[in-house]
């Protein structure tokens, strides 16, 4: 039966929660309504659950909803994937505008996604989709919060990119709204805002600056937030490689940058994890930056590869 | 306070004398020029750090501005009750500020703030109660700063010392602004990327509209009360979060965080 167009607009309610039997995961909750589609493949790793959030159209379109809350307890590592980019439509293609109680969309209202997320002590997230791709004016907000608990480990990656360039899109959608924090014990280690969006200040001249030449050369960027035990190699491995890097004047920026900040709690007493932001000109090479930093855990988890599946 | 008042505690501020430490950051500047991205114009850089500073700092501004405003014009002022909000207020700046360089230039300007007041401001005799409130105040929270039980960053600190030196929100967040594009043009000036003479006719026609639209467009915003998670898809929340402190320039927070890796550097940050 095709969804009832009030579904369409309210709908996306998904649940995910999973613990540990032994040596196997387990998934007490695993729900969700359209757009969104949750698929979880047979996995090979104990303890392991590998779940893809996927949308009906391969993305979400202007008024979509999306709103999923996921449990991870016991020793369950949850490995949350997509497939392909996360497409961000102005309209869906073949569609009319959705309506709501008879009343049409606007034009220009955002696609939202709010994703809650818990780990337990011994639990572990491993939060790797592909990058979201805003199509031309389109709009997207997305806000994720996490709580966890000390003893539990989180990867988290969160990135976009500028579009398709094969239509000759640059950094031309319209918005680009996540929020990205994280609890740890209750207290808030980070919280990560970035807007995304044309200058709203004239220069002297009357001309504003654009979102693409405040973001050139890069076509693609990306934060990593790592935190506990499980993660602890890859932190050692990536500060290291980050600590032995040395800048010299360059005439021209390199193809792909990324820096490391270590993630301090309270007054700077304690680290407990470590934000990697990068950038690159393609996305495809920051992806290939991600394969090769993020082989531990891809190993951890039992894929061949997080990012070249 | 009456504007020549004002006037002067703006040529005060505004001293480039003024000990804040403010002459070894460079906010990124130099790492954004070492990475081969220093090629054009300088102004393409200053509009867009004062952007993103504006955007992630002036909510902080005007929130402290607001917390000691509240706390010297009301009639049941508690202390305890301005220090732990400051405090809970510089907890989020923190976590927003997840850039390890940009974290250690803003405590290091925030806490020379709050000497400043300690040593130059402080009232030469107890003239008023809203006067002793401020003493007592500022010297408290230097205490704190000390002793590593509040951050001490500079927006925050800004906030209070103009609040304390009664300036209003408007001011302080424009005077900060241009500040913060000030330094940006010193700095390129240290650099060599920019004469001394230029630097000043930049001051003069270019930044003057950014700092007034920048300044314009934070004007009512807030860091909001903090929430803890999201309880439902609804658009007051999105709201809510749209009208606090974003980063809006994750290019500029890669180069600023790179700016220890410098084979050699001049700046602090």
């Amino acid at each position: 039966m095709p969804p009832s167009p009030t579904q369409e607009i309210h709908g996306g309610t998904g649940r995910i929660t999973v613990s540990s039997h032994g040596l196997k995961a387990v998934f007490s909750e695993l729900s969700a309504a359209y757009p969104l589609k949750l698929l979880s493949p047979r996995a090979f790793e104990n303890r392991v659950a590998i779940v893809y959030l996927l949308s009906y159209g391969g993305g979400l379109v202007s008024g979509d909803q999306v709103d999923l809350r996921v449990h991870v307890t016991g020793e369950a590592k949850l490995v949350l994937l997509s497939q392909g980019s996360t497409k961000i439509f102005k309209t869906r293609p073949g569609r009319r505008l959705a309506t709501v109680n008879g009343e049409q969309i606007k034009p220009g209202t955002p696609s939202r996604q709010v994703i809650s997320f818990t780990v337990s002590q011994d639990g572990a997230l491993f939060l790797l989709p592909d990058p979201v791709t805003c199509f031309r004016d389109a709009s997207y907000h997305q806000i994720q919060t996490f709580h966890i608990a000390r003893g539990a480990s989180v990867a988290i990656l969160d990135w976009v990119t500028s579009g398709r360039k094969s239509l000759g899109e640059e950094w031309v959608f319209s918005q680009y709204y996540s929020v990205n924090e994280i609890f740890l014990d209750g207290v808030r280690v980070a919280k990560d805002v970035m807007l995304l969006e044309d200058n709203a200040i004239p220069t002297a001249s009357g001309t504003r600056r654009t979102l693409a030449q405040r973001l050139a050369p890069y076509a693609c960027y990306a934060m990593l937030f790592l935190i506990g035990p499980q993660l602890q190699t890859t932190i050692d491995h990536l500060t290291k490689e980050y600590e032995s890097i040395s800048v010299m004047k360059t005439r021209a920026p390199e193809h792909l940058i990324w820096s490391l900040s270590p993630l301090v709690t309270g007054q700077g007493s304690g680290v407990v994890g470590a934000v990697v932001r990068v950038a690159g000109k393609e996305p495809e090479s920051v992806k290939r930056w991600f394969s090769s930093a993020l082989a531990p855990i891809a190993e951890h988890i039992g894929l061949e590869d997080v990012h070249m599946k | 306070m009456d504007a020549d008042e004002e006037a002067y505690i703006l040529l005060l501020l505004s001293d480039s004398n003024l000990p804040t430490g403010s002459f070894v950051a460079s906010s990124g500047l130099e790492s954004h020029i070492k990475h081969g991205f220093g090629n054009g114009n300088i102004m393409t850089f200053v509009q867009d750090s004062l952007g993103t500073y504006a955007r992630s700092a002036l909510p902080f501004v005007l929130d402290a501005h607001r917390l000691l405003y509240h706390h010297i014009n009301s009639q049941d002022c508690d202390l305890e009750f301005l220090v732990n909000n400051l405090v809970a207020l510089e907890e989020l700046y923190d976590s927003m500020t997840l850039n390890h360089v940009a974290r250690r230039a803003s405590k290091a300007q925030g806490v020379a703030l709050l000497t400043l007041y300690t040593k130059s401001f402080m009232p030469p005799s107890q003239s008023s109660e809203s006067l002793e409130r401020l003493a007592q105040f500022f010297s408290k929270y230097k205490t704190l700063v000390r002793a590593e039980r509040a951050h001490g960053h500079l927006p925050t600190c800004w906030g209070v010392l103009t609040a304390g030196l009664g300036l209003s929100a408007e001011r302080a967040s424009y005077l900060h602004l241009f500040l913060h594009a000030r330094g940006l043009l010193s700095a390129a000036v240290r650099l060599n990327k920019i004469g001394p003479y230029n630097a000043q006719q930049l001051l003069l026609h270019q930044v003057r509209p950014l700092v007034t639209g920048e300044a314009e467009h934070c004007r009512g915003m807030t860091t909001g009360t903090v929430r803890t998670a999201p309880d439902l898809v609804d658009s007051e929340l999105f709201e809510a979060h749209r009208q606090g402190s974003a980063n809006i320039w994750p290019l500029g927070e890669i180069l600023a965080a790179r700016h220890d890796l410098q084979h050699s550097r001049i700046f602090n940050s």
